[in-house]
């Protein structure tokens, strides 16, 4: 990175910061941090509301248990998908499909659900499981295509993992308009509602607990296969350079193909996590964009999984606010989100001057 | 004569380094100067101060006897001063045109193309280069890339130009080409800094010769008033053996027959061509040639990395042809590959996981599914002990390390075992190139202990030199054939260049 801009007094650039300590790192966060809400309160005012009280809400959020839980429970998807891109953005593989391998999840849970209620397929205590299992497969499934035109064909997958979010999104559209709305819904295109035992509340009857014991978990197993295994290892080689994976053995095709399809699989259990840890049956947009916000949760975190987790619970929480500002004091939904840009750009940015440094040449130092 | 650039006492220290310490040095308008040392030597620190990508702590630079400051090359180059680095600075996907007048700043808004092209090609014919200015540069073999770096220097006006090892990528003919051409610059009255650390060079190009020794200046001479051996003394403190090395090794069974090979270049024509030869335990077999001629893509063969379109491959009588590098690792194949700091190592890894980086598939660092770290970084702490690897630790990471620390890395990870047990054969690209005189011998024992053990070894190089230092028998290839194979009694540098030559008379 060097950009340099010539002005009249002088000459501006931006340089790379060699090694900054952790101190430095927290701090400039906190600042960006306080920024953002800085920012937000003047746009608040503006629009003559109270940032006081808005503030109050949003930070309520993590103070109260109710609404923590609910933070969590929205941070589940976006955990699982991004845990699912840390692989894969870790193979240089740019997923950006997570949002429709989400979709595929959900419709995979749905349809073990379907199976059950319609056809009285499987015991009770299978279904769970089932789910799990289906919604892994069939979302990894949907990253493996793209995965498998890059090993094959060579084809960029940036486009591929995108375009196919809408085809996933349609599919979940014509299903619940369709074959699977519910017979008793006066119409509205919905699944039937999710038996008790189909939901995300094994641990302590509730699906935020259920839901971070998930993500904890899947931070434990992406973990451990990029740091102790053969295949994470393999992955890691190929993300770095696929000409030094060849000449190291490796089979490049194979663990694209594989990476992919990990990848795509723990999104596919972000979206069971949806429908039947958040919303309890399947409708269209049952994700608000839960795939897309992963992306920027795995860039955030660095890749890390642990830290994956824990920036998933801030923007789930940010998720929460969202609707307690909207309900508490009436701020419009878009202002609402408009909240939560302002603080990934805030980051962001901070993330940006954390890394790199401007420096101010005044003109007349240079010249004798 | 005039003095173009004179530098006074210039002092550069790195962390833990002085790279520069109270260095002399001047350039006269009119010569090509040859600035000569070992990798490390301060050589290129020096030119990045009179580029002005880096600020002396100390000294003065003087440009045409004025004194200046150069905060950056953009300083450097409205002086007059141009640079062609080590890899091309050139935007890939543009023609020559675009590169050259990349920052050209004279057209305003409308760039007159039809001008510049016209300007272009005299400007190259000039200096007896023949270019294509709307050719992409990916195109280009590297010679030319660097005809279009020195073109887009010139276009500038400049008139001090340095050249970083500008040889190192360039065949035996394009090199002649590059010296008949600054030959023409000097005597047009520019001055030229050529930094090397090739003794041939200095004694076929330069008029005068710096030497610089750990940041030090050592001399500065005449180059007609000195010689190959005084220079290297001054170089490396220590004069160098010439000759055979000696060994015990006994020559065994057929390790590696291969039997009318052809393979496929990346242009997509044979680039070997029908090569058949054989490799013996415990014997060296040297591949002599100007690079370029299919040596590298007859490694890749033997390595797995490339598919041969006909021929075969033996490796201990079983057939090989056709199998990946998985396999012929498994079959006892050790590769050094060409460009090691490129090919061999992750930049971003830890020196640990570049060691293991084919090992860690295999026990007693792995089993089905898991990796044992514990046994990994003990063996690495061994091997960097034995290999003399200079590192802050097994956990840093490999971008630290300089060229030949890399190239023992690679050698290492290639020959120490660890992939089970002594490679049967082991394949060294270029294993030397760009290392120091230190470095270099390090490989060369290495190798030699190799062969004693009982590996075959097939050695490609360039270096006559060490060609005829190490090899039981020298193959010559050109045009992707093997020209003839010299045992080492018979040849010497004389018969090896016939045979080079007759080949290029016979493919020209």
């Amino acid at each position: 990175m060097s950009l340099r801009i010539e002005t009249r007094f002088g000459r501006i650039r931006v340089e790379r910061r060699i090694g900054y300590g952790r101190l430095y790192s927290i701090s400039m966060t906190l600042l960006s941090l306080a920024l953002a809400f800085l920012v937000v309160a003047l746009i608040l005012a503006s629009l003559g509301l109270d940032p006081i009280k808005a503030f109050q809400v949003i930070f309520g959020v993590f103070m109260k248990p109710s609404l923590l839980l609910e933070s969590i429970k929205q941070s589940i998807p976006i955990c699982l998908a991004a845990l699912g891109l840390s692989i894969a953005f870790k193979m240089n593989f740019w997923n950006i499909g997570a949002e429709g391998q989400i979709y595929m999840g959900m419709i995979a849970s749905t349809g073990i659900v379907l199976l059950h209620a319609y056809y009285g397929f499987f015991h009770e205590w299978m279904v769970m499981p089932l789910m799990l299992l289906a919604s892994f497969l069939l979302g990894g499934a949907w990253c493996l295509i793209p995965g498998a035109l890059k090993a094959r064909l060579g084809v960029n997958e940036i486009l591929p993992t995108l375009m196919l979010n809408y085809v996933a999104i349609l599919i979940v559209d014509f299903l619940v308009h369709g074959p699977w709305r519910d017979p008793k819904g006066y119409g509205f295109p919905l699944s039937i509602a999710f038996p008790e035992y189909t939901k995300l509340n094994i641990v302590l009857g509730e699906p935020a607990y259920t839901g971070l014991l998930l993500s904890i978990l899947g931070a434990a197993a992406v973990f451990f296969l990029l740091e102790y295994t053969k295949p994470g290892f393999e992955i890691k080689v190929v993300g770095q350079s696929p000409a030094v994976a060849r000449y190291a053995g490796i089979r490049v095709r194979s663990t694209i193909l594989l990476g992919s399809f990990l990848a795509g699989g723990l999104a596919g259990i972000g979206g069971l996590s949806i429908v039947s840890g958040i919303i309890g049956r399947l409708r269209p947009g049952a994700s608000p964009g839960y795939g897309y916000t992963a992306i920027i949760v795995a860039a955030l975190a660095g890749l890390n999984p642990w830290v994956i987790v824990a920036v998933s619970i801030f923007f789930g929480g940010l998720i929460t606010a969202g609707g307690a500002l909207q309900m508490s004091m009436g701020i419009p939904k878009a202002a609402a989100q408009m909240i939560q840009a302002v603080i990934f750009l805030m980051i962001l940015v901070g993330e940006f001057i954390k890394r790199y440094r401007i420096v101010v040449e005044r003109r007349g130092a240079s010249e004798r | 004569m005039e003095k173009l650039v004179e530098l006074r006492g210039i002092v550069k220290r790195f962390p833990g380094v002085v790279a520069n310490d109270r260095v002399d040095f001047e350039l006269r308008r009119g010569e090509v100067h040859a600035l000569l040392g070992e990798n490390g030597a301060g050589k290129t620190t020096l030119m990045n101060i009179l580029y002005g990508l880096y600020k002396p702590d100390e000294g003065e630079i003087y440009v045409r006897g004025k004194r200046v400051e150069l905060r950056s090359p953009r300083d450097a180059i409205r002086l007059g001063i141009g640079m062609v680095h080590q890899n091309f600075k050139l935007v890939e996907s543009h023609t020559v045109l675009e590169n050259i007048i990349l920052g050209l700043r004279e057209d305003g808004l409308r760039i007159d193309f039809e001008k510049h092209r016209r300007r272009i090609i005299e400007l190259a014919e000039r200096y007896g280069w023949r270019i294509d200015p709307m050719a992409r540069v990916w195109q280009l073999s590297a010679g030319e890339k660097q005809q279009v770096e020195l073109l887009k220097i010139l276009y500038r006006g400049a008139e001090i130009l340095i050249l970083d090892e500008p040889t190192s990528v360039l065949t035996v003919q394009e090199t002649r080409r590059l010296f008949e051409a600054l030959r023409r610059m000097a005597r047009e009255g520019k001055g030229i800094i050529f930094i090397t650390h090739k003794l041939n060079e200095v004694m076929e190009v330069s008029d005068r010769v710096t030497v610089m020794r750990r940041g030090r200046v050592v001399i500065t001479k005449e180059t007609r008033e000195t010689a190959k051996a005084e220079l290297a003394n001054y170089m490396i403190g220590r004069p160098i053996v010439f000759g055979q090395k000696k060994t015990s090794a006994q020559l065994g069974a057929v390790v590696l027959k291969v039997i009318g090979l052809k393979v496929l270049g990346d242009r997509g024509y044979p680039a070997v061509n029908g090569v058949s030869l054989e490799v013996r335990r415990g014997e060296i077999l040297g591949i002599a040639g100007v690079s370029g001629n299919g040596q590298v893509e007859l490694a890749e063969a033997i390595a797995g990395l490339r598919k041969p379109l006909s021929g075969r491959i033996l490796l201990n009588g079983v057939d090989a042809t056709g199998m990946d590098a998985g396999k012929m690792i498994e079959l006892g194949v050790a590769y050094i590959p060409p460009e090691g700091n490129k090919l061999g190592v992750v930049p971003g890894f830890r020196v640990v996981d570049n060691l293991f980086l084919k090992a860690y598939r295999y026990p007693p660092y792995s089993n089905k599914f898991l990796l044992n770290w514990g046994k990994m970084l003990e063996k690495a702490r061994e091997l960097i002990e034995e290999f003399g690897i200079v590192t802050p630790s097994v956990l840093s990471r490999a971008s630290a390390l300089s060229g030949g620390n890399i190239q023992r890395l690679i050698l290492a990870r290639e020959l120490s075992g660890i992939i089970g047990g002594i490679p049967r054969l082991i394949v060294a690209a270029y294993p030397t190139k760009g290392l120091d005189i230190g470095a270099t011998e390090f490989v060369h024992d290495l190798l030699l202990r190799y062969k004693e053990m009982g590996s075959g070894i097939i050695f490609i190089s360039e270096d006559l030199e060490e060609l005829l230092l190490l090899s039981d028998r020298i193959a010559v290839i050109s045009g992707g054939r093997i020209r003839g194979v010299l045992a080492r009694e018979e040849a010497d540098a004389e018969k090896i260049g016939l045979l080079m030559s007759e080949a290029v008379v016979q493919a020209g």
